[in-house]
């Protein structure tokens, strides 16, 4: 799945010239739920990096922000906050769990994009579920999107 | 762990030992875009992060972010009770530069054991100067829960 661009569902941006123009508004775009995993060394790497100083047998909680990272969203979003000529600010991140990650396991991912006009910004809620379609957790991104000639605040 | 009890649970205005973590680095930065897939060039660039108008590059809010698990669990370790973190939710206010540590800290801002066991705890990451980075919230529940 990674590195292959997904088809954006009811109400995406245009594709081809028009796919990087600036967006004023628009309604909620859904990508199809992706498949993300735990791979334990990713997992132990990621704690590593992030404060855990003894090895863990769990998931740390802000894990799966990384997965919007991956070459199959990436492009979404940089499409969504209107390409190379502006830059996402991040303001806010919020995980809210049902039921903890496991390592070394495998999970689905529903995201849906909104893009807020005034002031311009793009929320992005994702919803992390097992594969059986039992809820884990979801979480919201809150991007501020600044022209690159502006700086960030 | 001991199971749920009065005796001993958290009471709201208790405040939380600080904790540092870093300082974070260029190296540090580097390797955090490595796992975290964030390799946002502003925070590793000093170039463009001078383009932002940032003396140096600034740290990942996510990095930050990351290390308010560890300090929350020290902080559930020294209170023996047996509760898992809920939701954590956070704004980015201020950037901290590369170089710098931040300071973590908390607070109970509510506490109850009524209709079901509870606490919501105020996090703060500061970076140097006291600046406020993040200003966090986390809902703890019983394990199990």
């Amino acid at each position: 799945m990674p590195g292959e661009t997904l088809a954006l569902q009811a109400g995406g941006p245009r594709t081809g010239d028009e796919s990087t123009a600036p967006v004023e508004m628009m309604d909620p775009v859904r990508l199809p739920p992706i498949a993300v995993d735990t791979r334990g060394a990713e997992v132990e790497a990621f704690a590593r990096e992030t404060g855990f100083t003894k090895p863990i047998d769990f998931v740390p909680l802000t894990f799966p922000f990384r997965w919007l990272t991956l070459p199959a969203i990436r492009p979404v979003i940089k499409q969504m906050i209107g390409g190379d000529d502006f830059l996402p600010v991040h303001e806010g991140q919020s995980f809210e769990y049902q039921k903890r990650l496991r390592k070394d396991a495998h999970y689905l991912m529903g995201l849906e994009f909104t893009r807020e006009a005034k002031p311009p910004r793009l929320i992005i809620r994702g919803a992390i579920s097992t594969p059986d379609g039992e809820p884990c957790l979801t979480m919201e991104t809150i991007l501020r999107i600044v022209p690159v000639t502006q700086g960030t605040p | 762990m001991s199971d749920l009890g009065t005796e001993g649970w958290p009471k709201v205005g208790e405040e939380l030992k600080s904790q540092t973590f870093g300082p974070f680095g260029p190296d540090a930065l580097a390797r955090y875009a490595l796992v975290s897939g964030d390799d946002n060039p502003l925070h590793l660039d000093p170039e463009i992060a001078k383009l932002a108008g940032l003396d140096a590059p600034p740290l990942h809010g996510m990095l930050m972010m990351s290390h308010f698990e560890p300090a929350l669990m020290t902080w559930i370790a020294s209170w023996r009770r047996d509760v898992k973190i809920a939701k954590l939710s956070g704004k980015f206010l201020r950037p901290v530069l590369a170089g710098q540590a931040i300071t973590i800290s908390g607070k109970i801002v509510r506490s109850s054991l009524e209709p079901q066991p509870h606490l919501i705890l105020r996090l703060m990451a500061h970076g140097a100067g006291r600046d406020l980075a993040i200003l966090a919230e986390a809902t703890l529940l019983p394990r199990g829960a």
